[in-house]
């Protein structure tokens, strides 16, 4: 193994100034429930995957995006469906609306910023105009929040979303650290973040109903839903 | 990225000399460095960012995302001459890391002629005090004793820990003259593990480091901060007698005594 992160290409595709939207198990699952469910509606397809050494297959961090450098989880396979395979980062892709769906997976904490810099690489690569990442943050009220790169962008989701910024603080794991490099390597980013009750006695339970207003605000902004 | 430099304005240091203070024990040397940028109104020239300091980003309030990072200022002072200040919101978490960000630190300050560099720390006491000390250690006889003169006193044995001790230590390895002052502190902490700020003992290092330096800077926001910090370390230090004499009279008790 000669990289300890590296990309495979399952096709060639060629798109036209893609959007990227991106997503992780995260709090309540937001992210990772939008993204899937985003890859159904658009009838994206799968494109590239990012594998890495450091992917744990078992985390010993409980929420998993909660990383710990002194526990680095274990590595390993799954079999689903008789078929084994390996932790892993999807690229999806799909032409209209042009768009690269990354399907997120935590590293462990040594490794967060060597998977999160690849994945910015290969959305660099694929020329993205914008990457739009999508995440839950503990709130009493039910509503859609932003976060971004430049002030710009903070006002252009007030003027056209009518989005306010409501969440601050640390952001942790996978998609935070694909935002905050985007904004390093100088490609424009915002966060969508939906408020959700943190759940205590699992924070990665699913809330269908928090993705949901994150996937009505993106539908509102790329056109997904024909 | 193990280690970027991202310099945001192009600037020339001349014979310059680095001032560096990372989050550590009290924040010591973080409080101390920020509180000359501040004083001093010191330029953000640059950016250290790496892949060494822990994962994640923090959303400001305007709801700009940043990455965890450490940043270079830049002073063209009329007596101390040309200043650039080190510090940040995080220091690397492991010592590869440590070892990485210090070193591309020094090989730019080398390539770009320091002259001296000064690093701040902590130095945790038992001792009870009104007056911190600030304790010294330096490249060089010549650098210690000169420190000495102006009231530091030489650390015989110890430890400092992190970045504020590997620039110093990393600095003799390149022939470069380094001094690094440890503000005395009783590190007292939160019940989360959190170090409150200790204002008091960045004064003492602060008094000591603008004299070094012939720096003129106004210390009553400093000084302010210190009292209001000395109340709230005087309530903990009761709060640790009381424990400590409970303790004492526990232990004078037959252990069958319940």
């Amino acid at each position: 193994m000669e990289a300890d992160v590296w990309i495979e290409r399952l096709r060639k595709v060629e798109l036209e100034t893609p959007v990227a939207v991106v997503g992780s198990p995260g709090l309540r699952s937001i992210g990772k429930l939008v993204v899937n469910q985003l890859i159904d509606a658009a009838k994206a397809n799968l494109t590239a995957e990012l594998y890495s050494s450091h992917l744990p297959m078992i985390y010993h961090t409980k929420p998993s995006y909660v990383s710990h450098y002194s526990l680095p989880g274990v590595g390993g396979a799954r079999v689903k469906h008789g078929q084994v395979d390996l932790p892993k980062v999807q690229f999806y892709t799909c032409p209209s609306p042009s768009m690269v769906i990354v399907k997120g997976y935590h590293a462990n904490f040594a490794g967060q910023y060597d998977v999160a810099e690849k994945v910015v690489e290969v959305l660099s690569e694929f020329a993205v105009s914008r990457i739009i990442v999508a995440a839950g943050y503990g709130s009493e009220t039910s509503k859609v929040c932003c976060a971004a790169t430049s002030p710009d962008i903070i006002r252009e989701m007030k003027e056209t979303l009518n989005l306010e910024v409501d969440y601050s603080g640390p952001f942790y794991g996978f998609s935070g650290l694909v935002f905050g490099l985007a904004k390093l390597k100088g490609i424009d980013a915002l966060c969508l973040f939906a408020g959700t009750e943190p759940a205590p006695e699992d924070l990665e339970f699913p809330d269908p109903k928090a993705s949901e207003m994150i996937l009505d605000v993106l539908n509102q902004m790329l056109g997904f839903r024909k | 990225m193990n280690v970027e430099i991202k310099i945001l304005k192009k600037f020339v240091p001349k014979d310059f000399t680095l001032v560096s203070g990372l989050p550590g024990i009290a924040y010591i040397g973080k409080l101390s460095v920020d509180y000359l940028i501040q004083q001093l109104k010191a330029e953000l020239v640059a950016e250290v960012y790496s892949k060494y300091f822990p994962p994640y980003v923090l959303i400001r309030s305007d709801g700009i995302v940043e990455l965890l990072r450490n940043e270079l200022y830049f002073l063209k002072d009329e007596t101390a001459g040309d200043l650039v200040f080190f510090s940040g919101n995080s220091q690397a978490f492991s010592p590869e890391g440590q070892y990485e960000v210090a070193d591309k630190l020094l090989d730019w300050a080398v390539a770009n002629g320091v002259k001296k560099i000064y690093s701040l720390a902590a130095y945790v006491s038992d001792r009870v005090f009104d007056v911190p000390n600030v304790y010294g250690t330096a490249t060089s006889t010549e650098a210690l004793e000169e420190m000495k003169k102006m009231g530091v006193m030489p650390l015989d044995e110890g430890v400092i820990s992190g970045e504020n001790g590997l620039i110093i230590g990393l600095a003799k390895k390149r022939n470069v003259e380094a001094v690094c002052l440890m503000g005395e502190t009783r590190g007292y902490q939160t019940p989360t593990g959190q170090y409150i700020i200790d204002a008091k003992a960045s004064k003492a290092v602060l008094k000591l480091l603008t004299a070094a330096l012939n720096l003129k800077v106004d210390m009553e926001p400093l000084d302010k901060q210190a009292r209001e910090m000395d109340e709230i370390i005087a309530r903990m230090a009761e709060v640790e007698r009381r424990i400590k004499e409970e303790l004492a009279e526990a232990a004078k008790k037959p252990s069958y005594v319940t």
